[in-house]
């Protein structure tokens, strides 16, 4: 059976919608069927990555008007992918991410219900083996949404100090009475600080110190992948490059994460 | 403005407007199909079957603010029933592993603050999330 993984942080700019993007093209090109969801509503950006601007878009569908088939889209042949690959994407409009504020607690219950019925056609009718959420960061109701609907948090920190503490607080009071345990990635770390096995050890214990849980894995700040424009796919414009190859072991650690 | 560009200008207007009227349509046939489901529904017809088979759980009549909002004890079994929909005392302790006496205590708890229903069946009280 598929799983759905909510990819989340407490800030924005630690990365969060990189990893998402490429860990969804990892395993699409690794044969799984992947579908990857924007559920940034509050400031959409998959539409830049996948240069698309599809006639319905995830917005549509839980506001109850559309089908969750009509607003995917297909980039399987688009990137060549061995299986199916599709997104779905967030109306990056000022209009939708306006109207996204004035939706009522009634509204977001009833888009839970949405979302799960979704994660049921696609995993369980459709066979997709992984629905990778990209979510807003810190507590916005569509990341909650998502965190209840997943199978799976990964949890995107830096280290900057404020990002450890937030992060820290939303482990403690959201994800816990949710009972949700998130898997860490920790990101845009100092070369430095990764420089040998008794560095990357000490950090390692540092963050499961923090966090009470260990890193799954730690990314360094990779300059090259920080001016990158959106539009790039590293896994797939660059497979060789350390990044991807990370992008490879997380993936396959999450795949034996239960 | 050009004559020329008036008549762009409509037709650009006209195609929205038609754009609009065929998303407006197709929610009304979606809402249309979802009403029928629902009354269809076994729960609609105060089935006790509590889950059917081969259904995957859903989550009712919480959003996740409101849970998060509910103390621990009760957020549990906030939980609990949002994805069974009805439920005994007894049905929501087998899936918490909590005390039936307890969970009796925390399910008239959320009838009071008004976020559950309660109906008896013969000697069993079950509660349940009103639509």
């Amino acid at each position: 059976m598929g799983r759905a993984i909510a990819v989340h942080s407490y800030k924005g700019g630690t990365g969060k919608t990189v990893v998402s993007v490429n860990l969804a093209a990892t395993y699409a090109r690794k044969g799984k069927r992947v579908c990857l969801f924007d559920f940034d509503f509050r400031a959409p950006s998959l539409q830049i990555a996948f240069k698309s601007n599809p006639e319905y878009w995830l917005n549509d569908f839980f506001d109850g008007g559309i089908e969750l088939r009509d607003t995917l889209v297909d980039v399987t042949s688009k990137f060549s992918m061995p299986s199916v690959f599709e997104v779905g994407l967030a109306n990056p409009s000022s209009t939708a991410t306006r109207q996204i504020l004035t939706k009522d607690q009634k509204w977001e219950m009833k888009a839970l219900q949405r979302l799960l019925t979704a994660k049921d056609e696609l995993l369980d009718k459709r066979k997709i083996d992984y629905l990778i959420m990209d979510t807003s960061p810190g507590i916005a109701f569509s990341s909650l949404n998502a965190i209840v609907a997943s199978d799976l948090v990964l949890l995107v920190s830096t280290l900057d100090e404020s990002d450890l503490d937030g992060t820290q607080r939303m482990i403690r009071d959201t994800y816990t009475s949710l009972e949700k345990k998130p898997v860490v990635l920790v990101n845009k770390v100092l070369i430095e600080q990764l420089s040998s096995e008794a560095r990357r050890k000490s950090l390692s214990k540092e963050v499961e110190a923090t966090f009470g849980v260990p890193p799954l894995e730690m990314i360094p700040c990779y300059c090259d992948v920080l001016g990158t424009s959106r539009r790039s796919i590293i896994t797939l414009d660059k497979p060789e490059h350390p990044l991807a190859k990370q992008m490879d072991r997380i993936s396959e650690r999450i795949a034996l994460e239960r | 403005m050009t004559d020329k560009s008036s008549v762009q200008s409509i037709s650009e207007t006209l195609r929205d407007i038609r754009k609009s009227i065929d998303l407006l349509n197709r929610k009304m046939d979606l809402l249309l199909k979802e009403r029928r489901s629902t009354s269809k529904s076994p729960l609609a017809n105060n089935d006790t079957k509590l889950r059917a088979e081969g259904e995957t759980s859903k989550f009712y009549g919480f959003d996740v603010v409101t849970l998060l909002s509910l103390p621990d004890h009760l957020r549990k079994t906030a939980m609990t029933i949002s994805h069974l929909r009805e439920a005994s005392a007894g049905d929501i302790a087998n899936e918490t592993h909590r005390a039936r006496a307890a969970e009796s205590d925390y399910l008239n708890q959320l009838v009071t603050m008004g976020y559950l229903k309660k109906r008896r069946r013969g000697r069993t009280a079950y509660f349940y999330i009103e639509e």
